[in-house]
C-alpha cells in the first residue's frame, strides 16, 4: 500500500510537470504579446521592450524555463500581470467558486442520476425506462453553452425569478449547477442502470430475497452498495473534469471560477497566471483521481490496492 | 431466456404474448427505437447540410440589411433572418458543413491515432503500454478546453488545426477502450496459434486481433462524432472557430446571443438543429451498442 | 450502508470497520465544507439590491481602484468615487477644479495651483503638496500606462506655500488643467509606481470591501469626506462579462446601472418599464483606417484611390441597420464632441462612382484585407462583414482577419505580421481635447516610424508639423483656428475608408436619478441619488 502510493504519487508529480512544461512551452510559442496586452494601445516600441524585460520576457526561453523551475520549486509562481498580484494567490482567490460549482453539479447530478438508475434498473426494458433514457440522452447531446443561454432566457428574462450572472446570491448557482447536471445525467443514470441489473440478477440477491429481506433493502443495501466503485470512478473522473473548469459554462453565466479566469489569461496572454491555473487544475483533479483509487477498499473491502488484477 | 425456439411442429406453453413480453424481444424493440429513431434525427440534419448546395436557398453570406431580424417563417425566410439579414436557415445547414466535415474528420483521424496506440499498447504491453498509459492519464489531468484554445491560437484558426485539435482531444477514448479489448483478445487460443505458426507480432496484431477489435471501437468512434460536433461548436463559440464569414454553429450561437431577448430565434434554432444531431448519433450509436451486446450475449 | 452488506467480510475486525465509516463521514463532510466556502463572501439573499444600494455593472473588471494601468472610460467613475485629482473634466470638455480651488496658467511654461482648504483623506490626514509631486513621480515611472501617453510632458511641482504651487513644464502645455484631471491624489508615504491594490482617497467614498479577482467592489460613504456627502449610502460595482447577461439583470432589477452599452442591447432595452436609456454623443472615435504603409505603386498609396473605395460604404444603413442608430458617421477626422474639433466634409455613398473612379485610376479588382481585434468595438465583426459584402458590389474582394483579444494584432498593425489593407481600431479622446486624439494619431514623424510607433504607419511631414505648432500655442483663439485648418489638410489625406463616433450609452433604473451622463462616459457618482 505504502509504495503503491509513492508510484502513484510520483507519476502524478511527473505528470503534472510534464503538463506545466507543455504549458509554459505552448503559451510562450502562440502569437501574442503580453507587453501589448498589458500596455496602452499608445505605449511606444521601447516603452514595450521595458516592459517585456520587466516581466523576463527579454531572455532567451531556455533561461525563461530554467527561472521558471527555479522558482516553482521554492513555491513561487510568478506574478500576475493583469491582477498585479502572485498568480497563485489570483487562482486560489477563484478556486472556491469552482469547487463550488463543481460541487453543486456532482451532488444534483448523484441525486438525481442514482434514483434515477435504479428506477430505469427496476423497469429495465420498458416504455417508460426506453423514455427515461432517450430524456437523458437528449440532455447530453445539448450543447453546454446553448443550454445555459436557454435557461437564461426561460429563468431570467421570461420568468424573471433567477439572477442571470455571477454569484452574489445562492439562487445564483441554480442555473449553472443545472447546466452542468444535465449533461452528465446519462452518463451515471446509465451506468446505475447497468450495475443494478447486474446486481438485482446476482444469486446473493436471490438468496436475500428468498431469506425475506426487503425490496427497498434489496435494492439500496444490496443492489447499490455492490454498485458503488464504478459509480464513484465516474463521479470521481467527472468531478475531476469539473475542476479543470467549465469553462464554457463559467462564460455564459459569468461565473467567476478558474474557467472564466482561463479565458481572460488567455486574451491577455497573462502566462504566470496561465501557468499558475493549470498547476492548481491539474494538481486538483489528479489528487481526486487519486483520492477515488483510495477510496475503493472503503468501498469494497475485496480490493486490495497496488496488486492490479 | 432467449434460449426458446418455437418450431412450428413442436407444441410449447410459450404463446405468442409471452414471447412479446418476453425481456428479449423487449430489449429488441428498444434497440430498434432507438437506431430508427436516431438514424431519424440524423438524416433530419445530415441530409439537408449534405445537399444545402443544392436545395433552393438564398447565399449563406448574402447580406440584405433592410431585412435583418426577420422572425422565421417571414419574407420568404423559414428560420427568419440574422442580424445582417443573412437567410438563418442557409447560414445554418452551410456552418453545419463545416461543423461536420470537422467532426467526422476529427473522429476519423483521432480513430486511426487511438486504435493503433492502444492496439500497440495492449497487444506489446511492457514499455510501450506504460507510455500510452502514461499519456492517457496525462491528457485526463489537463484542462483540455484551455488546451485547445491555446493550440489553436498558437497555429492560427483554420479546419486543419481545428480538426488536429479535436482529433488530440478525443484518442484516449478510443485508445483506453482499444487496449482494454486487445488485452483481452490476446489471451484467446487463435493468437497463440498465429503466433505458433511463426507470424510476427505486428502481423498478429494487424491481421488478426485488430478485426476482431474494429466493431466495438467503431460503435464508440461513432458516438464520438456526436462529441466533436459539440466540442467544434463550443470552440466556436469561444471565438476559436474558422474565420469570418464563414459561418458555423458554434459562432452562429454566439452572435446570435446578443439579441436573446429579442430574436429568440438566433440562438434556439441552432442549437436545436445541435442538439438534433447529436441526440440522432447518440442514440444511434446507443441502440446499436445495444444490439451487439445482445446478439454476443446471445452467442456466448 | 447497513451493517449486513452481503460484502463484507465476516470476519473483519471491528475497528478497520470505524475507520471506514469515520473516513468516508470526514470526506463528505469536507466536501460540503468546500461547498461552503465562498458563502461568506456573499451577500443577501435575493440579486435584487436593497433601498439605500446602488448596483453597477461593468463590462470590464476592474482589477484596483487606481488607475495607472487600469484605464478604460467606466472605470473613471468608481475610481473617481474614491480617489481625486485636482480637477475633473465636468460637462461642456471644461475643467472644474476638485482637489485645488485655484488652476490658472502663470505663464506659458508654469501654473500656479492652490489646494482647497481642508481637504484631507478618509483617513483624515490631510491632502499635501507633497502628495500631488510624488504622484506625479509615480505615474511618470509605471511602464506602458496610458495616462501618461497623454501628456506631451509631465509636470514638475515646485512648492510655494504650505497649499499652493506651481506647475512647470519646459514647452508650453496649454490644455495642463484638463490633463491633471487624471492623476489621482494618493498619500504620498503609500504610492508606488505601480497600481495601488488598497490605500486611502479623498473622494466621496470609500472601500468597504474588496474582491479584486472577480472585480467586485462594495463602496461606502467616507464620513470624512470634505465635501458634501452622498446621496447614496452604498454602491455595489459588479463585473458581468457577458453583455446580454448585463441587458437580462438590469430587466429583472438585479442591476441598477449599466454603461458602455452596445447598440443592440440599448435596442433592446428601449422602452421596457422601469428602465430609462441615456445618451450623449461619444468622444472615441471607430474607424476602418488604411494602411498608411503601403508604398507608391500600390493603389492605396494614392489618396483618390482611398476615396472611391470610400464611396462603396453605405455608411447611412450601416448607422441604421448595423448600429441601430447608436453612432454618427464622422464628419471629421475626430469625433465632433471633443473640444477644438470641427467639421471637415462627409463620407458619400456611391457605388457606381465608386466602380468608375477606381477603373479610371486603374485599380479595379483591387483586393482588400480587412483585419481588427475582437471587441475593438460594438458590433465590429458585423460592421466588418457588412463592409465586406458593401465591396462586393464594387467588385472588390474583400477578405477578413479577425484577431482574438491577446492574439498578434499589435505585429500586425506594425506592419511586422503581415499584409494588411484596412484596419479596424478605436481611439478613445479621454481628454475631452481634440489636440490629444490628432496627435495620437496623425502626429507620427519619420523618427517615430523607425520604430513602428506611428498610428497605422501615418506620416505626412506637413500636418504633424502644423499639428505641434497648435499643440504649443498658448493663445486660445489662435491655437483654435491653427487646429482647424490642420484637421482640414488630414480629411484632405484621406485616411480613413469609414469611420463613426459611437454614442455613450447608459441605461438606468427608474429609481436612479440625477445621473449625469458625460460625453466621456462617465458620472459623478455623488450626484446620483435613489429613490424608493
Amino acid at each position: 500500500m505504502p509504495t503503491y502510493l509513492l508510484r502513484r504519487v510520483g507519476q502524478s508529480l511527473l505528470a503534472i510537470f510534464l503538463t506545466l512544461t507543455t504549458v509554459f512551452l505552448l503559451v510562450r510559442l502562440a502569437p501574442g504579446d503580453p507587453a501589448a496586452a498589458y500596455a496602452a494601445p499608445t505605449a511606444s516600441s521601447a516603452e514595450l521592450d521595458r516592459i517585456r524585460a520587466q516581466f523576463g520576457l527579454d531572455e532567451p526561453l531556455i533561461n525563461q524555463y530554467g527561472i521558471f523551475l527555479r522558482d516553482l520549486f521554492t513555491g513561487n509562481l510568478g506574478t500576475s500581470y493583469s491582477f498585479h498580484a502572485p498568480a497563485f494567490d489570483v487562482v486560489m482567490d477563484r478556486m472556491p467558486y469552482t469547487i463550488t460549482l463543481a460541487v453543486a453539479a456532482i451532488t444534483v447530478t448523484t441525486v438525481v442520476a442514482v434514483p434515477l438508475g435504479v428506477w430505469m434498473a427496476r423497469r429495465a426494458d420498458t416504455k417508460r425506462e426506453l423514455g427515461a433514457n432517450v430524456l437523458t440522452i437528449t440532455g447530453q447531446s445539448m450543447p453546454d453553452f446553448w443550454t445555459g443561454v436557454m435557461l437564461l432566457t426561460l429563468f431570467a428574462v421570461l420568468l424573471p425569478v433567477l439572477p442571470a450572472s455571477g454569484f452574489t446570491t445562492w439562487s445564483g448557482l441554480v442555473l449553472p449547477t443545472v447546466t452542468v447536471a444535465v449533461l452528465q445525467l446519462a452518463l451515471v443514470s446509465r451506468l446505475v442502470r447497468r450495475e443494478m441489473v447486474t446486481a438485482l440478477a446476482a444469486p446473493y440477491t436471490t438468496i436475500a430475497r428468498s431469506r425475506g429481506v426487503s425490496e427497498r433493502a434489496l435494492t439500496w443495501s444490496y443492489g447499490l452498495r455492490n454498485s458503488a466503485v464504478p459509480l464513484v470512478t465516474a463521479l470521481g473522473t467527472r468531478f475531476a473534469a469539473l475542476l479543470n473548469g467549465v469553462v464554457v459554462v463559467e462564460v455564459v453565466f459569468g461565473w467567476p471560477g478558474v474557467g472564466s479566469l482561463v479565458v481572460r489569461a488567455l486574451a491577455t496572454r497573462d502566462y504566470p497566471l496561465i501557468q499558475a491555473t493549470v498547476l492548481v487544475t491539474a494538481t486538483l483533479a489528479i489528487l481526486v483521481q487519486l483520492l477515488v483509487d483510495l477510496a475503493y477498499p472503503l468501498l469494497d473491502p475485496r480490493v486490495r490496492l497496488g496488486k492490479a488484477a | 431466456m432467449t434460449g426458446t425456439v418455437v418450431g412450428p411442429e413442436r407444441p410449447s406453453a410459450v404463446t405468442a404474448r409471452d414471447l412479446a413480453r418476453a425481456t428479449a424481444t423487449r430489449q429488441r424493440r428498444g434497440a430498434r427505437f432507438k437506431i430508427w429513431a436516431g438514424a431519424l434525427c440524423t438524416a433530419l440534419v445530415v441530409l439537408p447540410v449534405a445537399l444545402a448546395g443544392l436545395l433552393p436557398l438564398p447565399d449563406a453570406n448574402a447580406q440584405d440589411l433592410s431585412q435583418r431580424r426577420l422572425p422565421p417563417l417571414s419574407g420568404g425566410h423559414l428560420f427568419g433572418t440574422d442580424q445582417l439579414g443573412r437567410d438563418l436557415l442557409s447560414r445554418i445547414l452551410h456552418g453545419g458543413q463545416v461543423s461536420l466535415s470537422v467532426g467526422v474528420l476529427a473522429v476519423l483521424v483521432s480513430g486511426l491515432i487511438g486504435m493503433a496506440a492502444g492496439a500497440a499498447a495492449g497487444f506489446f504491453g511492457g514499455w510501450v503500454d506504460a507510455l500510452v498509459s502514461r499519456f492517457l492519464e496525462a491528457q485526463l489531468a489537463l484542462p483540455l478546453l484551455m488546451m485547445l484554445l491555446l493550440v489553436v491560437a498558437l497555429f492560427g484558426p483554420s479546419i486543419t488545426v481545428i480538426t488536429c485539435v479535436i482529433a488530440v482531444a478525443q484518442w484516449p477514448e478510443v485508445a483506453r477502450l482499444t487496449r482494454s479489448l486487445v488485452l483481452v483478445e490476446r489471451e484467446k487460443p487463435y493468437v497463440a496459434a498465429a503466433r505458433v505458426l511463426g507470424l510476427r507480432g505486428w502481423t498478429v496484431l494487424a491481421r488478426h486481433v485488430v478485426p476482431n477489435v474494429v466493431r466495438p471501437v467503431s460503435l464508440v468512434v461513432l458516438l464520438l462524432i456526436a462529441q466533436a460536433v459539440l466540442l467544434e461548436s463550443a470552440l466556436s463559440f469561444l471565438g476559436a472557430g474558422p474565420q469570418r464569414p464563414f459561418a458555423t454553429w458554434g459562432r452562429i450561437i454566439s452572435d446570435g446571443q446578443a439579441y436573446i431577448t429579442t430574436s429568440w430565434w438566433l440562438v434556439t434554432l441552432p442549437g436545436l438543429v445541435i442538439a438534433l444531431l447529436v441526440v440522432g448519433v447518440n442514440l444511434l450509436g446507443d441502440g446499436l451498442r445495444d444490439r451487439t451486446r445482445r446478439r454476443k450475449g446471445a452467442r456466448a | 450502508m447497513t451493517p449486513t452488506s452481503p460484502s463484507a467480510p465476516p470476519d473483519r475486525p471491528p475497528h478497520e470497520s470505524l475507520t471506514r465509516r469515520t473516513l468516508l463521514r470526514w470526506s463528505a463532510l469536507g466536501g460540503a465544507g468546500l461547498a461552503l466556502g465562498p458563502l461568506s463572501a456573499c451577500a443577501g439573499p435575493t440579486g435584487a439590491p436593497g433601498p439605500g444600494t446602488l448596483t453597477l455593472g461593468l463590462n470590464r473588471s476592474l482589477v484596483s481602484l487606481d488607475n495607472k494601468l487600469n484605464q478604460f472610460d467606466a472605470a473613471v467613475t468608481v475610481q473617481r468615487a474614491v480617489r481625486q485629482a485636482l480637477t475633473r473634466i465636468g460637462p461642456g470638455m471644461k475643467p472644474q477644479l476638485v482637489l485645488a480651488d485655484r488652476f490658472t496658467m502663470s505663464g506659458p511654461t508654469a501654473w500656479s495651483v492652490r489646494l482647497r482648504e481642508g481637504v484631507c483623506y478618509s483617513d483624515g490626514s490631510p491632502v499635501t503638496v507633497e502628495d500631488v509631486a510624488t504622484a506625479l513621480t509615480m505615474y511618470g515611472k509605471v511602464n506602458g500606462s496610458f495616462i501618461l501617453s497623454l501628456f506631451p510632458e509631465l509636470p514638475t511641482v515646485e512648492k510655494t506655500g504650505e497649499r499652493t504651487f506651481t506647475l512647470h513644464t519646459k514647452r508650453p502645455v496649454p490644455g495642463l488643467d484638463g490633463l491633471m484631471a487624471s492623476i489621482h491624489i494618493t498619500p504620498a508615504a503609500a504610492n508606488r509606481p505601480e497600481e495601488l491594490q488598497s490605500g486611502v482617497g479623498s473622494g466621496p467614498y470609500q472601500v468597504a470591501r474588496a474582491n479584486s479577482g472577480a472585480g467586485e467592489y462594495t463602496l461606502a460613504r467616507n464620513p470624512r469626506y470634505w465635501g458634501r456627502a452622498p446621496h447614496v449610502d452604498t454602491v455595489r460595482v459588479r463585473f458581468v462579462p457577458e453583455e446580454s447577461s448585463r441587458v437580462i439583470a438590469l430587466r429583472s432589477g438585479e442591476l441598477d446601472v449599466v454603461d458602455t452599452l452596445t447598440p443592440d442591447s440599448a435596442e433592446q432595452l428601449t422602452g421596457l418599464p422601469g428602465v430609462a436609456l441615456q445618451e450623449t454623443s461619444g468622444t472615441r472615435i471607430c474607424q476602418l483606417f488604411y494602411n498608411f504603409r503601403k508604398k507608391n505603386p500600390h493603389p492605396l498609396a494614392d489618396a483618390r484611390v482611398r476615396r472611391a473605395l470610400s464611396l462603396a460604404v453605405d455608411g447611412g444603413s450601416l448607422i441604421r441597420d448595423v448600429l441601430t442608430g447608436s453612432a454618427e458617421e464622422a464628419r471629421g477626422v475626430v469625433p465632433l464632441a471633443l473640444e477644438g474639433a470641427v467639421r471637415t466634409g462627409e463620407f458619400a455613398y456611391d457605388p457606381g462612382r465608386a466602380r468608375a473612379r477606381l477603373k479610371a485610376l486603374g485599380a479595379d479588382g483591387l483586393r482588400i484585407r480587412i483585419i481588427w481585434e475582437t471587441g475593438e468595438f460594438a458590433a465590429d465583426s458585423s460592421v466588418m462583414e457588412a463592409v465586406a459584402d458593401m465591396f462586393r458590389d464594387i467588385g472588390v474582394r474583400a477578405t477578413l482577419l479577425e484577431f482574438e483579444p491577446g492574439g498578434d494584432i499589435l505585429k500586425w498593425r506594425q506592419g511586422r505580421g503581415g499584409d494588411w489593407d484596412v484596419i479596424g481600431n478605436g481611439f478613445p479622446g479621454p481628454t475631452g481635447q481634440a489636440l490629444t486624439s490628432l496627435q495620437g494619431m496623425y502626429g507620427g514623424t519619420p523618427e517615430k516610424e523607425r520604430t513602428r510607433d506611428t498610428y497605422m504607419g501615418y506620416v505626412v511631414p506637413d500636418v504633424q508639423r502644423k499639428l505641434a505648432d497648435a499643440a504649443t500655442e498658448t493663445d486660445d483663439a489662435t491655437r483654435e483656428r491653427k487646429l482647424a485648418a490642420v484637421q482640414h489638410d488630414i480629411w484632405d489625406t484621406w485616411p480613413m475608408l469609414w469611420a463613426f463616433a459611437p454614442k455613450t450609452l447608459l441605461a438606468r433604473r427608474d429609481r436612479v436619478h440625477d445621473l449625469g451622463l458625460l460625453k466621456l462616459n462617465s458620472y459623478d457618482l455623488s450626484a446620483v441619488r435613489l429613490e424608493g
